[in-house]
């Protein structure tokens, strides 16, 4: 090969290198804002908080999809993705354990996965006796 | 040097930012996604908040708590008055509260005054700053409220919330 022609090889293997480099920078920031750990923890208190603020006979439905997709890759059944158990919210997306969070709002919470398995729906009944 | 050594020169040292730059942001990564969300400021606003409704509506103080004269409230029934749950998982209690209730005459002795929870937290509210997270977070309110006669009364609410290992690293 001449000399030209080793001048351009080395360019498209320097530029594809780069590439390389940039796509695995790329993915392994999208990959860490979507990891179980983060997202058990952001739902699990943005959950306690919701129900902190909330009164009896009131529903909330929080939006979870991303949440959802982790659960399904995981083999988590939607249904026990959120738990609420005495005071403590609890987020499991994968089988490490889930992350759970406790409120001080005493009051009764029901948890239901909406029908589309986006999102999460909260039904405050009544205060705890 | 010639000008194919230089250019390899170039490469290595374009490398060396390369790698740099990616140990830049993992570094900056780690440290982000490291720290878990503090939420302790918003739980003390809503606490402070729960525990003004609680007390009083539309202005006057609620007849659970104030009726014919007399409050019914104390340190005892308040959690179960206000329904609140200050139970946790960890072997210290995680919340405070505080109540004073003055009558508008005279602002410096309170006349009801409710005290529940960690009393040890109290100490955390005097350093509030940016260089001390790992402290408890407190939120202080105060309003005032009328009875059914018309008596005017201030209210002053501080609730201070730790749960330090949940939302501080």
């Amino acid at each position: 090969m001449n000399q030209r022609g080793d001048i351009l090889m080395g360019n498209i293997i320097f530029i594809v290198l780069n590439l390389i480099f940039l796509t695995i920078l790329i993915l392994f920031l999208l990959k860490q804002g979507q990891g179980a750990i983060i997202l058990e923890q952001s739902y699990a208190k943005n959950i306690a908080l919701l129900i902190d603020y909330s009164k009896p006979a009131m529903e909330i439905y929080l939006d979870m999809e991303d949440a959802f997709e982790l659960a399904k890759k995981n083999n988590i059944p939607f249904q026990d993705m959120v738990q609420i158990k005495e005071n403590q919210v609890i987020v499991k997306l994968s089988d490490k354990g889930g992350y759970s969070y406790s409120f001080f709002n005493d009051v009764e919470v029901g948890q239901y996965p909406s029908v589309d398995n986006k999102g999460y729906y909260f039904i405050i009944s009544n205060y705890n006796e | 040097m010639n000008k194919k050594g230089a250019e390899k020169i170039l490469s290595v040292y374009w490398f060396v930012i390369l790698i740099l730059v990616a140990g830049g942001v993992f570094a900056m990564v780690y440290l982000f996604y490291n720290h878990p969300y503090d939420i302790r400021d918003l739980e003390a606003d809503i606490l402070s908040n729960k525990i003004a409704d609680c007390l009083s509506e539309k202005g006057y103080l609620k007849s659970k708590i104030f009726y014919q004269g007399s409050f019914s409230l104390s340190s005892e029934n308040f959690l179960n008055k206000c329904n609140l749950n200050f139970e946790s998982k960890e072997e210290e209690p995680q919340y405070y509260s505080e109540i004073q209730i003055y009558l508008f005459e005279n602002l410096n002795n309170p006349i009801l005054e409710i005290l529940n929870g960690n009393k040890n937290l109290i100490s955390s509210c005097e350093i509030q700053n940016e260089n001390y997270q790992k402290l408890a977070k407190c939120s202080e309110k105060k309003f005032y409220t009328l009875d059914a006669e018309n008596n005017q009364y201030l209210i002053k609410i501080l609730s201070i919330v730790r749960k330090t290992e949940k939302n501080v690293k």
